[in-house]
């Protein structure tokens, strides 16, 4: 499908004025947890095109393939505290033969078209129809608006996948404008529609969001010993407020979640940023999310399927996220990256060194501490590492 | 005879006025009716030299309003930067900025405004401030002085702690003719030459002295940051709500 869609649309690049770019990124890692050492690389290319057909007109695409190193193959339980899938893997009414010590989750190599889209930009608005990034909110690390991603901690500034949706955006007058957007599902009930309002007041943006869609969760049924997908209508009434106070920079994020057949929640991140004289620069966000599980005591394999899924923004309710950065020279740059879960006393120190090497070449190299007991969220994991070298064309 | 002392008269008067000496406020004046056009466009290529002689090249487009205090920046080149974008409003008091590869929009604290742009050595307020100048400096003619070859007035202005300066103090030879700055001298808080920023080939583009080359030496580092003009027009109107997060997206 992905092949025949790439060579309907080989002809519209290659005979129209198409810009090609994209990156060439490598990357390796190496993680110790459960007492094991797992190394993981891939090498990926992300191909864009771009054309217009006319001025107020762009096409665009882009292709990704990804080629892991290996056939790699993860134990998912080692990823989980032992409390949590024991007694689902390991019941003490069956004999100790019977008991599961592997739920093994491959790394295939992909080959997909991540975003397909037409967009036109007509006086008074922008359409753009198809596969498209859609990135909602204010917030650095979590964003409670955000119905359609959700972010990797330890990079929160990667590119997220597209989604199907027919977007418009409206601009009112100055800083007001109006985005809506529509991503289709199987009926109207199962769409996702969303409706948001910014605006400028002084120094501050202002925006107000609301979005109804269905939430698709996965759940492990313990009897058939397969997960099965759990669907709610979901109603989000969200909004952010975005601006400054002394210099430093601070955002509220937050979103009151209607569930039809679950208790509601509330989601809230508040985040401050400065950048000193000499280039130094902390941000530091705080994460309060009801839909989390306040005790470890009270986790289940659920609560962590539907995190690694990307269907929660959190595992737990509290967290805390910063950052900061210090530019060595021009080209290097050294970063700290922490983040701790404030329920059960876990967190990960992520010393990293950006270094411009060409232009157009970065290499990225960051160590992963983690600190906790073996039965937290990042206290399961003990160390790690990461290269990534990326290329821009 | 009359016919004759009227000459002498307006000769007498046109010999005072050139002798005048422009106060600090008015040098300030005339540069910025010089330097800040209503509106502008231009494409630009910028150079980073570090110190030990490494380069960086990038090519942006800018648009300008207000007399600079509107300015949309996005990049060209390179690959990696291409797309990025800045949205400075309010004398680059408000800034935004557009990440392309996430489809995000920030916005920036003030206490960025002074840091370097894709780590160029000028600074988002060296981008984007249009009439600063005039608010947050108390200027004076320290007289004229020959800076290259060519007839200068010199200026100092002191920043006003109260309207946050980005730096302390700015020393400018501006030529006598017809005002425009030729080096500009900024002072860190030690009063040390923390940059020199000096204009080259400047030509008229529409009636207006415009340097197509400038460069920017940051002393306390070794590096310097080429900015060339490769276009550059006046005459362009801005559609309406052109400043705005709309078109910082495109």
């Amino acid at each position: 499908m992905i092949k025949k869609t790439f060579l309907i649309l080989l002809p519209i690049f290659l005979f129209g004025q198409s810009n090609f770019f994209g990156y060439y990124e490598g990357e390796f890692d190496q993680l110790k947890f459960a007492n094991q050492t797992y190394n993981y690389g891939y090498n990926k290319l992300r191909l864009d095109f771009e054309v217009h057909p006319d001025d107020a007109i762009t096409i665009g695409a882009n292709i990704n393939i990804q080629k892991y190193n290996d056939n790699i193959s993860w134990n998912l339980l080692d990823f989980l505290p032992s409390d949590v899938w024991k007694p689902i893997f390991q019941p003490i009414i069956f004999p100790e033969e019977m008991w599961i010590t592997e739920f093994p989750i491959a790394l295939s190599d992909t080959f997909y078209l991540d975003n397909v889209y037409l967009k036109a930009g007509f006086e008074k608005f922008d359409l753009t129809v198809g596969k498209q990034q859609i990135s909602l909110g204010t917030g650095y690390a979590w964003n409670p608006i955000d119905i359609f991603n959700s972010k990797q901690l330890l990079d929160p500034t990667y590119e997220q996948t597209g989604v199907n949706a027919v977007r418009a955006e409206l601009p009112i007058q100055g800083r007001t404008s109006l985005d809506v957007v529509l991503s289709p599902g199987k009926d109207w009930k199962e769409s996702a529609k969303m409706l948001q309002l910014k605006t400028g007041l002084g120094r501050f943006d202002v925006h107000g969001t609301v979005g109804q869609y269905t939430w698709n969760r996965m759940v492990f049924d313990p009897q058939l010993f397969l997960p099965s997908i759990q669907k709610d209508e979901r109603t989000l009434f969200g909004g952010a407020i975005v601006g400054e106070i002394a210099g430093a920079g601070i955002w509220i994020e937050g979103a009151w979640n209607q569930l039809e057949n679950q208790d509601n929640f509330a989601e809230v991140v508040v985040g401050t940023d400065y950048t000193f004289e000499n280039g130094l620069y902390i941000i530091m966000e705080y994460l309060r999310n009801e839909n989390g599980i306040s005790s470890k005591e009270n986790l289940d394999i659920n609560n962590y399927l539907q995190y690694f899924m990307g269907e929660t923004h959190s595992l737990m309710q509290d967290y805390l996220f910063g950052y900061l950065s210090y530019p060595i020279n021009d080209f290097i740059q050294f970063g700290l990256l922490g983040f701790g879960n404030l329920n059960d006393n876990s967190a990960a120190l992520n010393p990293q060194i950006s270094w411009n090497l060409f232009q157009d070449v970065d290499l990225t190299m960051m160590y992963s501490h983690f600190i906790g007991n073996d039965n937290t969220e990042f206290g399961v994991q003990d160390w790690g590492w990461r290269i990534r070298l990326r290329g821009y064309f | 005879m009359k016919k004759v002392i009227m000459v002498s008269i307006l000769g007498l008067s046109m010999t005072i006025a050139q002798n005048v000496i422009p106060t600090g406020a008015e040098l300030v004046e005339k540069m910025s009716e010089v330097m800040s056009q209503e509106n502008s466009t231009a494409i630009m290529t910028q150079t980073i030299t570090t110190s030990s002689g490494k380069q960086r090249t990038f090519e942006f487009e800018m648009f300008t309003s207000g007399e600079g205090e509107k300015t949309l920046m996005r990049y060209l080149k390179p690959s990696a930067a291409r797309g990025q974008a800045f949205l400075m409003l309010n004398n680059a008091d408000d800034i935004w900025t557009y990440f392309p590869r996430t489809k995000r929009v920030r916005k920036l604290s003030s206490s960025s405004k002074n840091q370097k742009v894709q780590g160029s050595d000028f600074s988002f307020e060296d981008m984007g401030s249009g009439d600063s100048w005039k608010t947050e400096y108390d200027s004076e003619n320290l007289g004229e002085e020959k800076y290259d070859g060519t007839d200068c007035w010199k200026l100092e202005s002191i920043g006003i702690l109260e309207e946050n300066p980005s730096y302390p103090k700015m020393v400018v030879f501006m030529r006598k003719a017809d005002f425009y700055p030729i080096k500009i001298d900024y002072f860190d808080e030690n009063d040390f030459i923390e940059k020199t920023l000096l204009m080259s080939d400047i030509k008229e583009i529409e009636g207006v002295p415009t340097a197509m080359g400038m460069i920017m030496k940051n002393h306390l580092e070794g590096t310097e940051t080429t900015m060339q003009t490769l276009s550059t027009t006046y005459s362009w109107e801005p559609p309406e709500n052109f400043f705005t997060e709309r078109e910082l997206k495109k």
